[in-house]
């Protein structure tokens, strides 16, 4: 059920901080996901991002810092928490014994849907996820990618107004993720607060409306991905000519630094699309026979290795 | 905690186990081992003077208790950490099932499957029944204790499957402490019976030490007895008086007895002895166990020892330990134990499955 009206909707997170004996899994996340909106959570394995998901599911306590998810704590108030939550975690497994339609009817009857209304949620969600012709397989049978949706219809089973997803997109073949993108921006559109943390930066940059980059327990800042931000942050792009030699003379005539990468391409860095267009023209305009002009990466991959370029 | 939560976790749990596992197999077997030792007891115990239902009751209720013991553990000793290794535990936690929702349902589907054994044996206690010697009323209170101990045994797993990270410490967990329960408890009270060991002096109703000296026969010069002068004791020689003599008090460590399972259910319900005392009633483990713990309770009562043992025109009064012990039950206290054992760890494997979780122990996963 979403909370038409209610105060403080999405998710609030401020200085939170979590350890595991010595261990310091979470030094100080800050992050706000908006309803409406897909926030993508990424950062390097072992960030933190897991153990802040499972922080605002609820299932553990921050020694620091404040969680409100949709106004509620989860520390103090779970259960309200949990009723509006759909978490699906990273490597989860399922009751191999029962069938797909038995694993999301048991999920319903723990979230107390009266048994008619179960039935005809769960033909619902085995139809979003297409899964609706392996209802009565058992869990144990299905791909990694099958349990996987399956994983993403049980995190929709209450009708969550926050969504929280680990790593939904691992095991996906390309359909499936593409389909995941969609469920994802129409799960959004309906105004719920979507937070999905992932390390296929390409899918993200496609789905998310904004990126929040953790790296060692700290979120190292928050990426719009607009269409205005795209087109201003420095990218690289790889160039490839019939006339190499005219290419590099234009280049160093224009100071534009180059450098060769494999296949006699050259790349180049050019801050947002407006000047990379620019540069294109010019080099037509000089006569330099251009036969590929193409992003080498989008820009929150550049945000994300800058961000955590001193990983060791 | 409500009852649909734990009904929801309990059908679940039932479910998972009923087909990843071939229950109708085991239960199979069980059947046909219950029935194995039935028919080999009623063979090897079918005393034509005695009733023979005493003994094959005594056998079949050790029997199920014993194997149940084996097989129970296996139920819950490995239910949480396992859910937790298979990362299905925390999809639970998540929804608003409480932790008590979860433990109980768990508790519960165990439970009701040790019951599914129990009512498999049924059949031989009718048989018990059907031979004699037990009453219908004890075969029913010893039913009732034994689903309870089962109860407890269920519980511990549970405790300890929410205790460890491994499925497989906590199972071999489970099975020490059963054996410390079984094994332990007799083991201790026999180790720590010469703690309690004492020379007092106890007065003693009897034919006192100094009547055989100075009523020995004399002889005459050849040796022969000469008649008349050897008197023999008569009830009228008994008179009360103090000896000195080991003694053994085992009403201060009787309270371990009880702790034992086996000791709980064997003085539920034992069979009632025989009325004519003389054939004797067979093979009754359950009332010899059942009489000696008693006796250990009773102990050391220092009161007059009913010695007098003569050929005399009254019958000897009944010895005040023995007359003690009829009143002295055990079972009551051990099973109190139990129960407070088994909703001791009910409560900690509940502790230990709340969340969100402040404090995680050492090598234990959330998800």
């Amino acid at each position: 059920m979403l909370t038409e009206g209610a105060p403080a909707r999405g998710i609030e997170v401020a200085g939170v901080r979590r350890a595991f004996g010595d261990v310091l899994a979470v030094d100080d996340i800050s992050l706000t996901a908006r309803p409406g909106e897909v926030t993508a959570l990424i950062g390097p394995n072992g960030s933190g991002k897991t153990t802040l998901l499972l922080m605002l599911a609820s299932l553990l306590v921050p020694d620091r810092g404040t969680i409100s998810i949709d106004g509620h704590d989860p520390a103090t108030a779970p259960s309200e928490v949990r009723a509006r939550i759909g978490w699906m975690p990273d490597g989860f497994g399922t009751w191999d014994a029962l069938t797909v339609r038995e694993v999301l009817e048991t999920i319903a009857a723990a979230y107390r849907i009266p048994a008619p209304q179960a039935r005809a949620r769960v033909d619902e969600l085995l139809h979003t996820v297409h899964l609706a012709d392996l209802a009565d397989r058992r869990a144990r049978v299905l791909s990694r990618g099958q349990k996987q949706r399956l994983g993403l219809a049980r995190a929709l089973v209450n009708d969550p107004s926050v969504l929280l997803l680990d790593e939904p997109a691992s095991g996906l073949d390309p359909r499936s993720r593409i389909e995941l993108r969609d469920i994802l921006r129409s799960l959004a559109a309906q105004g719920r607060t979507v937070l999905v943390s992932s390390h296929i930066l390409t899918e993200l940059q496609e789905v998310a409306d904004r990126a929040v980059i953790v790296a060692r327990g700290r979120s190292i800042e928050t990426q719009e991905l607009d269409g205005e931000s795209v087109g201003t942050a420095l990218a690289g792009w790889r160039i490839d000519t019939l006339d190499p030699e005219r290419l590099v003379e234009f280049l160093t005539h224009h100071h534009v630094p180059a450098q060769h990468v494999h296949g006699g391409m050259l790349e180049v860095e050019v801050a947002g699309e407006e000047n990379a267009a620019r540069l294109l023209t010019d080099l037509i305009g000089a006569g330099v026979r251009v036969t590929a002009f193409t992003p080498t990466r989008g820009a929150l991959e550049s945000a994300y290795l800058a961000a955590t370029e001193d990983r060791q | 905690m409500s009852w649909h939560g734990v009904t929801t976790v309990a059908r679940l749990e039932l479910r998972q186990r009923a087909r990843a596992s071939k229950w109708v197999v085991v239960l199979g077997i069980w059947f046909a081992v219950v029935a194995l030792v039935s028919v080999l007891s009623y063979l090897a115990l079918n005393d034509p003077d005695a009733r023979s239902g005493a003994a094959m009751y005594d056998v079949v209720i050790f029997f199920v208790l014993g194997l149940g013991m084996l097989i129970v553990p296996s139920l819950t000793a490995t239910s949480i950490n396992g859910d937790r290794e298979h990362g299905v535990l925390a999809t639970l936690q998540t929804t608003l099932l409480t932790s008590a929702d979860i433990v109980l349902g768990k508790l519960l589907a165990a439970w009701a499957i040790s019951g599914a054994f129990l009512v498999t044996a049924l059949p031989f206690l009718a048989w018990a029944w059907v031979e004699g010697g037990v009453s219908v009323g004890r075969i029913i209170l010893s039913v009732l204790v034994l689903m309870l101990v089962l109860a407890v045994v269920c519980a511990l797993g549970l405790m300890f499957s929410s205790l460890t990270a491994r499925p497989v410490g906590s199972a071999v967990l489970t099975y020490l402490a059963l054996g410390a329960l079984v094994f332990g408890t007799v083991i201790g009270f026999g180790l720590s019976a010469f703690l309690v060991n004492d020379r007092e002096t106890v007065r003693v109703f009897g034919v006192p030490d100094d009547f055989y000296n100075q009523n020995q026969p004399t002889y005459d010069a050849n040796g022969n007895p000469v008649p008349g002068t050897e008197r023999v004791a008569t009830r009228a020689d008994c008179v009360e008086h103090d000896q000195v003599r080991d003694v053994t008090h085992t009403e201060r460590i009787w309270w371990m007895l009880p702790l034992n399972p086996f000791v709980v259910v064997a003085d539920a319900a034992p069979s009632e002895p025989p009325r004519n005392v003389d054939t004797g009633a067979g093979f009754t483990p359950m009332r010899w166990i059942s009489e000696g713990s008693r006796v250990a309770r009773v102990g050391e009562t220092g009161g007059v020892r009913q010695e007098c043992w003569v050929e005399g025109p009254a019958d000897a009064p009944l010895d005040p330990t023995e007359a003690a012990a009829k009143g002295a039950a055990v079972w009551p206290f051990g099973l109190a134990f139990l129960l407070l054992a088994g909703g001791g760890a009910t409560a900690i494997a509940n502790r230990r499955l709340r969340t969100p979780i402040r404090r995680l122990p050492n090598g234990t996963r959330i998800a």
